[in-house]
């Protein structure tokens, strides 16, 4: 890696985490007060609560890409999220209020991965792990494989065929690269994410996959930073960082680094940015965590 | 009669016109141009300049000979408008004297440099120049621009897959005929080239030349 490519992906981490660490304090991605939340209300800070962690997690994870500074702000994010959901009854509750519901599972990963522990959460999820019915459950591939993921990371017994279910998204058909479009865009770069385990694993993507990567991922980064989409071009570079070598050109991450804010907000994409902070918050939250993860899994996988 | 009120147009409708010919003595069809009136003999001397080796496009592909009053004006139009000496410009005249040639007409025409490889401005730009150069993707021609195109058959394939999603058909499909030359001459070409073109044959842009651009890559494709 050039020194280059090395100082735009830590500025773009570093800067990312900061920003996501100062706007939690300045008091947004704060959950509302009463128990029951509604994760499909588009102003719930749930989600993000859950981006944060991811974010965070991964900076942890990867210890060595970062300095002390930053492993403290990224502990300081996941004790900030921790605390939202209650250390973790929240979580269990909506679990154990609905048994087939993925996202306790899965933002319980984040926090798992970094040592968080919910007892009863624990106990429940591996019930729920033997059921034939949370495994059956219909979704689509790139979901499905963000819960296996969860289950994998949490350590729980059940044991997936990584293959079959590579084959059955999107990116396992390798389909023609120029039918592609914004949302599949989104789901490539999931399907990759979660069967790589966010790049710790690049092995888990079958071969014909990370071929196919090879050929195509460049293009998808040319078209999408082309057009100023900021958060799937992030996206897109973390692929890149999932896989063992690198195939995307370093100019794309000095570009998302470029427009990077003097404050570390990442524009998610070329439209302004709103001067309410609350609306910034959430218009930019996801491409702070897509700014983290972009800059500190190209860092780490330079040092597999 | 001219095409219309100024040199450009009047060119420019020319080679429209000029394009759709060589297209319907490719395909056999009877199309539009016949109906059209010819353009005047100035005009089409600059068609036939502009469409440089598309013009032998037909008889190359289809084996019937190139009628020798089409050749002769071919020849003629090299004498009325002498090369600009961009580089483009100049292997479609080395390709076109080529043709010319075999056709016992010699003509003057430069050496040009040898092209630039995507290495050096990147696969995105080089893609356009290839795309630029697409008149060159046909039977028995080969040289240093045909060369390029079989050392570096992932730029032309993710030009051409970037040409399909910003829109730009035309490049697009001339990216496709330099992929299906490769395939017809033993590369190949990455994409699967069935599906693209039928796609682009959906969603062309209306002009005759890119509809002979696709028509040679149909008629590669299934060489």
């Amino acid at each position: 890696m050039n020194e280059t490519l090395s100082a735009d992906c830590h500025r773009l981490a570093t800067r990312s985490l900061e920003w996501l660490q100062r706007t939690h304090e300045q008091g947004n991605g704060l959950l509302p007060p009463d128990d029951d939340i509604d994760v499909s209300d588009p102003n719930n800070a749930y989600k993000p609560i859950g981006e944060a962690a991811l974010a965070a997690s991964l900076v942890l994870r990867e210890k060595a890409v970062l300095g002390p500074a930053e492993r403290d702000r990224a502990r300081a994010v996941l004790d900030f999220g921790w605390q939202q959901l209650r250390q973790g009854e929240l979580l269990y509750e909506r679990q154990f209020r609905n048994i087939l519901l993925s996202d306790p599972l899965e933002l319980y990963g984040h926090f798992h991965r970094s040592g968080y522990r919910h007892a009863p959460l624990d106990e429940l999820l591996a019930g729920l792990d033997a059921l034939r019915s949370t495994h059956a459950l219909e979704a689509m591939a790139n979901r499905r494989l963000a819960t296996v993921n969860a289950r994998y990371v949490i350590g729980l017994e059940s044991r997936p065929d990584w293959d079959a279910l590579a084959k059955t998204t999107w990116l396992g058909e390798r389909p023609e690269p120029w039918a592609i479009d914004w949302i599949t865009g989104y789901n490539v770069t999931h399907a990759v994410f979660h069967l790589t385990d966010w790049g710790a694993v690049p092995g888990r993507l079958p071969e014909p996959m990370q071929d196919y990567l090879a050929l195509w991922l460049p293009v998808w980064v040319d078209i999408w930073q082309e057009t100023g989409q900021w958060d799937l071009l992030g996206e897109l570079l973390i692929v890149d960082a999932c896989l063992s070598e690198s195939v995307c050109d370093p100019q794309s991450w000095a570009q998302l680094a470029s427009v990077q804010h003097e404050d570390g907000l990442l524009p998610r994409d070329l439209d302004p940015v709103d001067e309410d902070p609350a609306r910034a918050f959430k218009d930019n939250e996801h491409t702070a965590v897509v700014g983290v993860l972009a800059g500190t899994l190209t860092l780490a996988r330079d040092r597999r | 009669m001219p095409f219309a009120d100024s040199p450009q147009r009047e060119f420019a409708a020319a080679t429209e016109w000029a394009a759709g010919r060589a297209l319907d003595a490719l395909t056999g069809a009877e199309g539009a141009a016949l109906l059209a009136a010819a353009p005047e003999p100035q005009a089409m001397l600059a068609a036939d300049r502009v469409l440089g080796p598309d013009v032998f496009a037909p008889g190359l592909l289809t084996g019937s000979p190139t009628p020798p009053e089409t050749a002769a004006r071919v020849a003629e139009a090299f004498l009325l408008f002498p090369a600009d000496w961009s580089e483009v410009h100049a292997w479609r005249d080395l390709a076109t004297a080529e043709l010319l040639g075999r056709a016992g007409h010699d003509v003057p025409v430069a050496d040009p440099p040898p092209p630039p490889g995507p290495d050096e401005s990147g696969w995105q730009r080089w893609s356009v120049l290839m795309a630029q150069l697409s008149g060159l993707a046909l039977p028995t021609l080969d040289g240093p621009v045909q060369q390029l195109a079989r050392e570096h058959v992932l730029a032309l394939a993710r030009g051409a897959s970037r040409s399909m999603l910003r829109r730009d058909h035309r490049t697009a499909t001339r990216l496709a005929r330099w992929l299906a030359w490769l395939q017809s001459t033993g590369t190949p070409p990455l994409l699967e080239l069935r599906p693209l073109l039928r796609h682009l044959a959906l969603t062309g842009d209306g002009s005759a030349r890119t509809a002979l651009d696709l028509a040679v890559a149909d008629r590669l494709a299934a060489a």
